[in-house]
């Protein structure tokens, strides 16, 4: 259309967040952003993003007030909104193009900010306490910075002769979900499927782990390789623990860390950094807070910044235990600080504590209240180790005897994606057997979950409560079958594409598919 | 659940009151119809002039049907014909022809024959300056009218329909397939007293705004224009901001609201909604919105905004309002909006041959195009070589001449766009309506064809009561078409026996009530509900009789929608797609789309998936049985 961008590759993802109770004087607009991703972009080009972002919330509330500005789609970008905490916004600007992988769904991408958000809150607190907490900002700038920026880093184009940094700014690529992660759900936690027998060795494991911890509540969130074995977390705290958990923890986390990234920057970066000087390129706003008259005692202590996300911080020390200096260390780098979280069901401070043997990995949640510091971090630890390591190994070796590997919910034939909505679960066919489909599948797919997504979120305004029952099938131009089913709460969707033409065939696949694999939750009779 | 539940005590209580035909507001023209800038030279004023007295303005409200149907000559009673001199003028209208009709020299020449004061004196065509001062000045009287089919006039005696959207019904179930078929009754605008500043209006259901690139309001569905400038400047803000970006806004969503963007040259074209249609709809619908305007002014308006961005055009739209307000109306139940075919009313084959036969004989001699229709039905068509006839062409032009009250009354002369044919150019249209429902459409380039068309409309008129036509077209809207309880159970058995009705034995007294709410039908078999059928070679297609359950007009509006979804879902830019099967707690839908034709298939939503696959298979072959009935064969618009 003549309309494409001219800066090419930095300019093909922006990523903004912003508080709208700030800059509202004329003039003081730039106090708005708290964060904004190319930071090298020019100032100009940052006000114009949040003016059109904030000039649509406003004018979208005239009739729809509850519901402002969600998405703007363009001829060359989508616009998507998230607004995180009353009058904080996060928008992505994401480029189209239909020629190459520039397929998106707009939904995924939201869970893509849900996601940055909801993690950045349990290591730090909600954006709005740390706004307030230093009304000049450079706190929370320090913080987002950091924060969004280890996060973006996931999604990196790399290629192999690489090696990464996490400056953006250098012409890296972005690489968000698209159409062809269409059959999996951000967001949602994949489920190991354990045999009766494992799974009241697993219970009575959980319980001598959290009988470790003394009389304190504490919770547990029990993991082998990439897949949740059993929690007793709320759900949207177990799944923000997940996601860390596979992002950072598990092995097949530790060990893509170390490879792919330079042993050189190893040092101990998290505490000492100058936030100022990395800030400076992201402009005036924080010059201007440097500036300013009461900046020196604050600057001078350059923000102590933790960094959960930062890449290959995590190992596993001799005890088992997996270890980090993101949270500091002391003086003599032999002991690191503990880590901790922020509790969303209880708001409360936990320390985390964390046990990997061999594919099997353990979290335990301490309240930070009930354990006296570091030292009685090392007692729990100590305790589990005498009374829960043993049972430990045995748990793990018969998860691992059980587990079919990373194609074990791969079912012949059918493409899938299952989900349960109320409890943020999810299962779908492996990422490797997914690549076969057609990319003419998976881009009619990915539209069929849109229209899927509006038709939710259509039945979310229109009646509270009443979940959207329907069943859904397209036979599309290339003759594979785009399958949804949403029937009480739950969602199954499929890609057959070497299946009969017929209607009735695709349906009794389905039909048979869920009798065997979802208790017949999406058969009809 | 229901995605209609749109219906609000208080709206409804106020659109109660606007069905009072005197609430219809009062079109007082436009004070100051042409600010002349000092800069722009004098052929644009003439082109702004110009374009007013095309346009139509409002009327006094004194002006009745009478007053504004007929043209032109001093003498003229109501009843006459218009009568063509040869003035210069005309001469220099007809030149122009299909290439270009606002041509500055004419315009200016006309200018200058206005302001010598030849208005009284002047041949139908008369393009007057300062058409709404005259005509307030100036009381009305049959020879007061520049010329015929004043082009949505608001007559004061319209009654004014609801609008679908905010919490009102369709007034009329139609019995010829389609949801409520009275469109024409709709008059202009409502809600004039409102402004973005009302509640009332931020809660309308569906907003339509049409500006200029410079934010200046054109039209508006609910409220004032001129009320409406700061909220129109604001639209052109967001377009223009997004431009600045090297980019084009598209859509914005907002929980239930979307807010779509169509930008056509110096036209900005916006629709607000919340009701739950797809963006590819409500962007078609813009499109077709566009297409109305151009109807009435062609793409030459462009030209104004070259020469003065600043342009305001509302006054040369003046009293289109019903034109518009009916299209929109349109959007909501009538399935040509999006199925961009046309449908014809069900004739048997030797009526419809008959009809067919008399337009082609006068055809090609000066003819461009001959519609004989009824309501928005087509009963028969005709195009000279080669010339075509896009189905949003028909859609359009028929909505302009039913929502213009006067055609009705007598026969018209009016020029006209077809966007699709020919943007640039205007044709001429002579209109006469034979009965309520059934009128003739004859198109020509050339502007003085007036009396050759009303020649033809005779020898026309003669064959048609001779051959019966018209009483069958009377008699086919009392029985209507399809009826999905007369779908054939063994097509094969009954193909030798067709009778009178498509396939069925039917009476058209059978159905006494059916022209309301009253009628129940049984229902088809294995829980079917309703159909449409559209056939791609032919750009025609057919849809089924309402039946029980889908009685009410609430039901009919939803059943519209849902449709329409599954036509935006088959059509999403990768497809077409080939089979879709859809269960929700309305309906089950089947589409099966071929390179024949496309079907669209309503059931119960406990309908068996095996059974409706075969009744869907059935009703295909029973298309196939009848369509010499209830299609145009052999005279497909793109065929010629």
């Amino acid at each position: 259309m003549g309309l494409k961008s001219e800066n090419g590759a930095s300019e093909a993802i922006k990523l903004c967040v912003f508080d709208l109770r700030r800059g509202q004087t004329e003039g003081q607009e730039l106090d708005k952003i708290l964060f904004f991703y190319p930071a090298d972009l020019p100032l100009s080009a940052q006000l114009s993003v949040i003016g059109l972002s904030e000039g649509l919330i406003t004018f979208t509330r005239i009739f729809s007030p509850e519901a402002p500005c969600e998405v703007i789609e363009a001829e060359v970008h989508s616009h998507v909104f998230y607004e995180a905490e009353p009058d904080i916004w996060m928008v992505m600007v994401v480029e189209k193009d239909k020629e190459s992988e520039a397929i998106w769904r707009i939904d995924a991408l939201r869970k893509v900010l849900e996601e940055v958000h909801s993690l950045f809150v349990m290591f730090h607190g909600s954006i709005r306490t740390l706004v307030d907490k230093e009304p000049t900002g450079g706190l929370v700038r320090t913080h987002l910075y950091y924060f969004i920026m280890d996060f973006l880093s996931a999604f990196e184009k790399r290629s192999p002769l690489e090696y990464c940094c996490w400056d953006f700014s250098i012409g890296k690529k972005l690489q968000l979900p698209n159409f062809r992660e269409s059959l999996k759900e951000r967001g949602t936690i994949q489920m190991l499927t354990v045999g009766r027998e494992a799974a009241i060795e697993v219970q009575s494991l959980v319980r001598v782990l959290e009988s470790c911890a003394g009389n304190t509540q504490c919770y547990s969130l029990t993991m082998f390789q990439d897949l949740l074995v059993s929690s007793n977390l709320s759900p949207i705290d177990a799944v923000r623990l997940f996601t860390y958990a596979v992002l950072r923890l598990t092995p097949l986390a530790l060990s893509s860390g170390v490879s792919s990234w330079s042993s050189s920057r190893k040092g101990n970066t998290a505490c000492n950094t100058s936030a100022g000087a990395v800030l400076a390129n992201s402009g005036l706003v924080v010059d201007q807070y440097y500036n300013s008259p009461d900046a020196s005692a604050l600057g001078s202590r350059s923000y102590p910044v933790v960094r959960p996300l930062q890449h290959a911080k995590w190992s596993k020390g001799k005890d088992g235990f997996l270890v980090t200096d993101i949270w500091g260390a002391d003086v003599n780098n032999l002991v690191c600080t503990s880590p901790t979280i922020w509790l969303n069901q209880t708001e409360e401070k936990m320390y985390l504590l964390a046990y990997q043997h061999r594919g099997l990995t353990m979290m335990l949640l301490i309240p930070v209240s009930s354990v006296n510091g570091e030292q009685g971090i090392a007692m729990v630890k100590q305790q589990i180790l005498e009374n829960a390591s043993l049972k430990m190994f045995k748990v793990e070796e018969k998860l691992s005897r059980g587990w079919g590997g990373e194609n074990a919910y791969h079912v012949s034939g059918y493409r899938y994606l299952l989900m349960d909505g109320d409890r943020y679960i999810s299962r779908a066919s492996p990422p490797g057997k997914v690549t076969t489909l057609t990319k003419e599948s998976l881009i009619a797919f990915c539209k069929l979950r849109e229209e899927v997504d509006s038709e939710k979120s259509r039945a979310k305004w229109d009646n509270s409560g009443c979940e959207k029952d329907l069943e859904l099938s397209i036979r599309a131009k290339n003759n594979a079958w785009l399958i949804a089913r949403l029937t009480r709460g739950k969602e199954l969707y499929m890609v057959l594409e070497k299946a009969n033409e017929t209607l009735l065939y695709a349906s009794d696949a389905v039909e048979k598919f869920s009798e065997r694999y979802c208790n017949g939750v999406f058969s009809l009779d | 659940m229901p995605s209609n539940s749109n219906s609000s005590p208080s709206s409804s209580s106020s659109d109660n009151d606007d069905r009072n035909p005197n609430s219809n507001p009062d079109p007082s023209p436009n004070p100051k119809p042409n600010v002349k800038p000092v800069s722009i030279d004098q052929s644009l004023d003439a082109i702004e002039n110009q374009l007013a007295s095309i346009s139509m303005s409002s009327r006094s409200p004194t002006a009745t049907v009478d007053d504004e149907e007929e043209v032109g000559e001093e003498e003229g009673q109501p009843v006459e014909q218009l009568k063509i001199t040869n003035g210069s003028l005309s001469e220099e209208i007809g030149e122009e022809g299909v290439t270009d009709s606002i041509e500055d020299e004419h315009i200016a020449s006309s200018s200058m024959a206005e302001s010598s004061g030849v208005i009284k004196e002047s041949p139908p065509f008369v393009w007057r300056n300062n058409l709404e001062a005259h005509e307030v000045e100036r009381p009305l009287s049959p020879s007061s009218s520049g010329y015929a089919g004043e082009m949505g006039s608001t007559s004061g005696g319209d009654e004014i329909i609801d609008d679908d959207e905010d919490g009102n019904e369709i007034r009329e179930v139609g019995n010829d397939g389609v949801l409520g078929s009275h469109e024409q009754r709709i008059s202009g605008k409502r809600h004039r007293d409102e402004d973005d500043a009302s509640v009332s209006w931020r809660k309308r259901k569906k907003h339509f705004f049409i500006l200029s690139h410079s934010g200046k309001p054109i039209y508006s569905r609910y409220g004032d224009e001129h009320k409406l400038a700061g909220f129109s400047a604001t639209l052109q803000a967001i377009i223009s901001f997004v431009e600045n970006g090297r980019d084009r806004v598209k859509l914005v969503r907002a929980g239930k609201h979307q807010v779509v963007f169509l930008v056509k040259g110096p036209i900005y074209l916006v629709c607000i909604s919340c009701t739950e249609e797809p963006y590819e709809s409500l962007r078609g619908q813009l499109e077709l919105l566009y297409g109305q305007m151009i109807l009435i002014l062609t793409k030459s308006v462009n030209r104004c905004f070259e020469k003065n961005p600043k342009f305001d055009m509302t006054s040369l739209l003046g009293g289109t309002d019903a034109v518009f307000s009916s299209l929109i109306h349109s959007f909501s139940w009538n399935p040509a909006t999006f199925l961009h075919a046309y449908s014809c009313l069900p004739l048997a084959y030797a009526t419809r041959q008959a009809a067919g036969a008399i337009l082609h004989d006068i055809a090609g001699s000066g003819i461009l195009f001959a519609l004989l229709m009824c309501k928005h039905k087509v009963i028969s068509l005709v195009g000279a070589q080669k010339a075509s006839l896009h189905p949003d062409d028909i859609l359009l032009l028929s909505n302009f001449i039913m929502s213009s009250e006067s055609f009705r009354t007598s026969e018209s002369f009016s020029p006209i766009c077809l966007p699709r044919f020919n943007p640039m150019a205007f044709l001429y249209a002579y209109v006469h309506y034979f009965d309520m429902d059934t009128y003739l459409v004859l198109l020509t380039t050339s502007s003085d064809a007036f009396y050759h068309l009303k020649d033809s409309r005779i020898r026309i008129e003669s064959v048609l009561l001779k051959s019966n036509v018209l009483s069958e077209v009377q008699r086919s809207l009392v029985d209507g078409g399809m009826h999905i309880e007369d779908l054939p159970v063994d097509p094969i058995s009954r193909a030798g026996t067709v009778s009178s009705h498509l396939g069925q034995p039917r009476a058209a007294t059978d159905f006494p009530g059916r022209l309301g709410d009253a009628f129940v039908g049984i229902g088809g078999p294995a829980g079917l509900w309703h159909f449409i059928y559209r056939s791609i070679s032919l750009d025609q297609y057919v849809s089924s009789e309402f039946s029980s359950p889908i009685n009410s007009l609430k039901q009919q509006k939803r059943l519209y929608r849902a449709y329409q979804r599954l036509y935006a879902s088959m059509h999403d830019g990768n497809g077409p797609h080939k089979t879709q099967f859809r269960r929700d707690e309305n309906y089950v839908l089947l589409c099966w789309v071929t390179q024949d034709f496309e079907l669209y298939a309503a059931f119960d939503p406990l309908a068996d998936k095996a059974l409706a696959i075969k009744v869907c298979n059935r009703v295909c072959q029973w298309v196939k049985d009848v369509e010499n009935e209830i299609f145009l064969l052999g005279a497909s618009p793109f065929s010629w």
